[in-house]
């Protein structure tokens, strides 16, 4: 039996999704199911790996973006009864560049290591983060901006939204369309629920985010600089009505006193508090 | 005396205490009344390229030399409310010393006489910034050597002189790129030791990278931006780090570079705890904006364009522009705006001006002055150094 479940995210970029499918089978193949999402890509778009289609009206012409995408994913898996059979979901948007050997032996071997992480990110050469990862290889963080998390099963069902398992609400809030801090929500319903976030160097990953630059016409979606100020600007608004949070810091101070809480509890882990 | 009168306003305030850089006669005057006007201390942060001694031949600023910089603001702060400090001190830090590519003794020998005329002048704070090296890169050890020389010198002739005086250490550039922990605890350590050894002060400030980093007229750095830059902690997470670096050994954090950001971004300054935090060439820039529009809105289109001539032929805005810029000739010159204003030219060019304009009623200088303390006020409200109890 496999214990992760990959999930990726595709939107239009078929060679590209396809060429992430055959990385992770060909490293990764015994560790993992991988499952694709037309996050309602056109149709000369659609990998040749689908496993399931967002072809309603409004996926089709604004796409699912990642909290409405793994949520779609992730309650597929739920309503097919097969959530229950994974240790642990790999969340990936399909620009997500991994290195020429497994990733995912060696995240699930952190998170056995680490009973109590439930949110895990691969970390790029390109992150400052890394300075912080010289003696420890993984240390626990408040704040991880990436698009590649590995989730632990466990983890995901103390905060799933049973009653509503669709594409908008199962686990992240699909409310929150472009996803501006919903990492960060994600964490602090982690640490909230007793579950840490940690960063690894174990694996490393990175955004190759020259797609999303180059190829927006492409993908059907914002030009870049387009993206970005709607991210921010629909993103402040979703906080302010959400949490009456008015600025990032807020929601960074939320999540750093549920962090700071965390190892109150269990000193034990305090070696990898940052 | 000075540490704990600073520590206890900012306990009190619960505010972050805001550095201004001299960018001009109209910007000294804008901290002098605004620092008398609410009772609340500023910190005028000299560079060795803006205010030197005579030996330097001065600096850009009003043409003065410390001497005259220090007896100007100590005679008109009439409450006492300003802090005389020194930005960058160190070797090669004046453009003459990188000219005349003097060898490390001679650098060392130099920055040494600008420190003493500093003390001399009343100088309160001092920086020590060994961190330039015109001939290599030296690693953090020798960077170390260099500001234990400088301090005990400093403080060697502080004490002799009856001067009180309190230092802010740090050896960085404009670089952007965060400090890492490790760093921040070794450079800590080994300065404190040395304090602690020859019973010397310890430092008040260090200047901590924060994610803040100008370049034209924008603040490019991880601190106002939601994106990660290359290679830097995100803010979130070196912040609140530093901080709590910086309170473990009794040491106020000092952020450089904060021209620009958001008020937002300002007003977590306080909340995050960061004890204090630099800006400089936006004062300038203001400036520069309001003369601009001063003249060209009152039919003196043609000095403004002298004024932009000018500035523009300093080439000034080089060291500010973006690889990738689009600037226009225009925004080029208001980034070098203030480099200029002694420019004898400028002088001759703002006084005819400034003639028109009192015709019209328009008081040219007092004018400037008052958006400049706007822009200055901008920082003393989101610092919560006023409007809070």
């Amino acid at each position: 039996m496999k214990r992760v479940a990959t999930i990726i995210l595709n939107r239009n970029l078929p060679e590209i999704t396809d060429r992430l499918h055959d990385h992770l089978k060909k490293y990764d193949g015994d560790e993992t199911d991988i499952f694709v999402i037309e996050a309602g890509s056109e149709s000369g778009n659609i990998s040749q790996y689908t496993t399931w289609f967002a072809d309603w009206t409004e996926a089709k012409a604004n796409g699912l973006r990642y909290s409405r995408g793994m949520n779609y994913g992730l309650s597929q898996l739920w309503k097919e009864g097969r959530f229950e059979q994974y240790d642990a979901f790999f969340l990936l948007t399909n620009d997500t560049e991994l290195q020429e050997q497994p990733s995912l032996a060696p995240l699930m071997s952190v998170m056995d290591q680490h009973p109590r992480v439930g949110i895990l990110s691969p970390c790029s050469p390109r992150w400052g983060e890394k300075l912080l990862l010289n003696k420890e290889s993984t240390k626990y963080f408040w704040f991880i901006h990436n698009n590649a998390y590995l989730l632990r099963r466990q983890f995901v069902e103390s905060i799933l939204n049973t009653d509503q398992p669709d594409f908008m609400n199962f686990v992240f809030d699909g409310s929150n369309f472009r996803g501006y801090l919903s990492e960060s929500e994600l964490i602090a319903k982690g640490y909230a629920n007793d579950w840490a976030a940690a960063i690894t160097s174990e694996v490393w990953a990175t955004e190759n985010e020259s797609h999303l630059i180059n190829q927006a016409d492409l993908i059907k979606t914002e030009k870049y600089e387009e993206n970005l100020s709607l991210y921010i600007e629909e993103g402040q608004s979703w906080l302010r009505k959400k949490y009456g949070f008015n600025s990032r810091w807020s929601m960074q101070q939320y999540v750093k006193s549920f962090y700071d809480k965390f190892f109150e509890f269990h000193p034990e882990f305090i070696n990898f508090k940052v | 005396m000075m540490h704990q009168r600073l520590s206890s306003i900012l306990s009190k305030k619960r505010c972050t205490l805001l550095g201004v850089g001299p960018m001009s006669i109209n910007c000294v005057d804008a901290a002098i009344e605004l620092a008398n006007e609410h009772e609340v201390p500023l910190i005028l942060i000299a560079s060795r390229r803006q205010i030197d001694s005579e030996k330097f031949g001065g600096g850009y600023v009003n043409n003065w030399t410390t001497e005259e910089f220090a007896n100007y603001v100590i005679d008109n702060d009439k409450k006492g409310k300003i802090l005389l400090a020194r930005d960058h001190g160190g070797p090669w830090q004046n453009t003459k010393e990188v000219a005349e590519k003097l060898s490390l003794r001679r650098a060392m020998e130099s920055a040494k006489s600008s420190y003493l005329a500093d003390l001399e002048a009343g100088f309160q704070v001092l920086h020590i910034d060994p961190s330039v090296d015109i001939f290599g890169t030296p690693d953090v050890d020798e960077v170390l050597d260099r500001v234990f020389e400088l301090y005990e010198y400093c403080w060697d002739h502080a004490q002799r002189l009856g001067q009180e005086v309190i230092f802010e250490i740090g050896t960085e550039e404009q670089s952007g790129t965060t400090n890492t922990q490790e760093e921040l605890d070794y450079t800590l350590n080994s300065i404190l030791k040395f304090c602690k050894k020859n019973n010397i002060v310890q430092p008040s400030f260090v200047v901590i990278q924060t994610g803040t980093r100008v370049m034209e007229t924008r603040n490019v750095g991880s601190f106002d931006t939601p994106v990660r830059v290359a290679n830097e902690l995100p803010a979130e997470i070196q912040v609140p780090q530093m901080v709590e670096i910086c309170n473990r050994y009794g040491i106020m954090m000092k952020e450089h570079n904060t021209d620009y950001l958001s008020d937002e971004a300002l007003q977590w300054h306080p909340r995050l705890g960061i004890h204090a935090a630099n800006v400089a060439p936006e004062f300038g820039v203001a400036e520069t904006i309001a003369l601009l529009s001063v003249l060209e809105s009152n039919g003196l289109s043609k000095h403004a364009d002298q004024f932009l001539q000018l500035s523009y032929d300093s080439n000034k805005w080089n060291k500010w522009m973006l690889n990738n810029t689009t600037a226009s000739n225009r925004d080029r010159s208001i980034i070098a705006g203030h480099y200029i204003f002694s420019h004898p030219d400028c002088l001759s060019l703002k006084k005819d001006a400034a003639s028109q304009l009192a015709k019209l009623g328009i008081n040219l200088e007092q004018h400037l002055k008052q958006q400049v303390k706007k822009s200055i006020l901008r920082y003393m409200s989101n610092f919560r150094l006023v409007g809070s109890k």
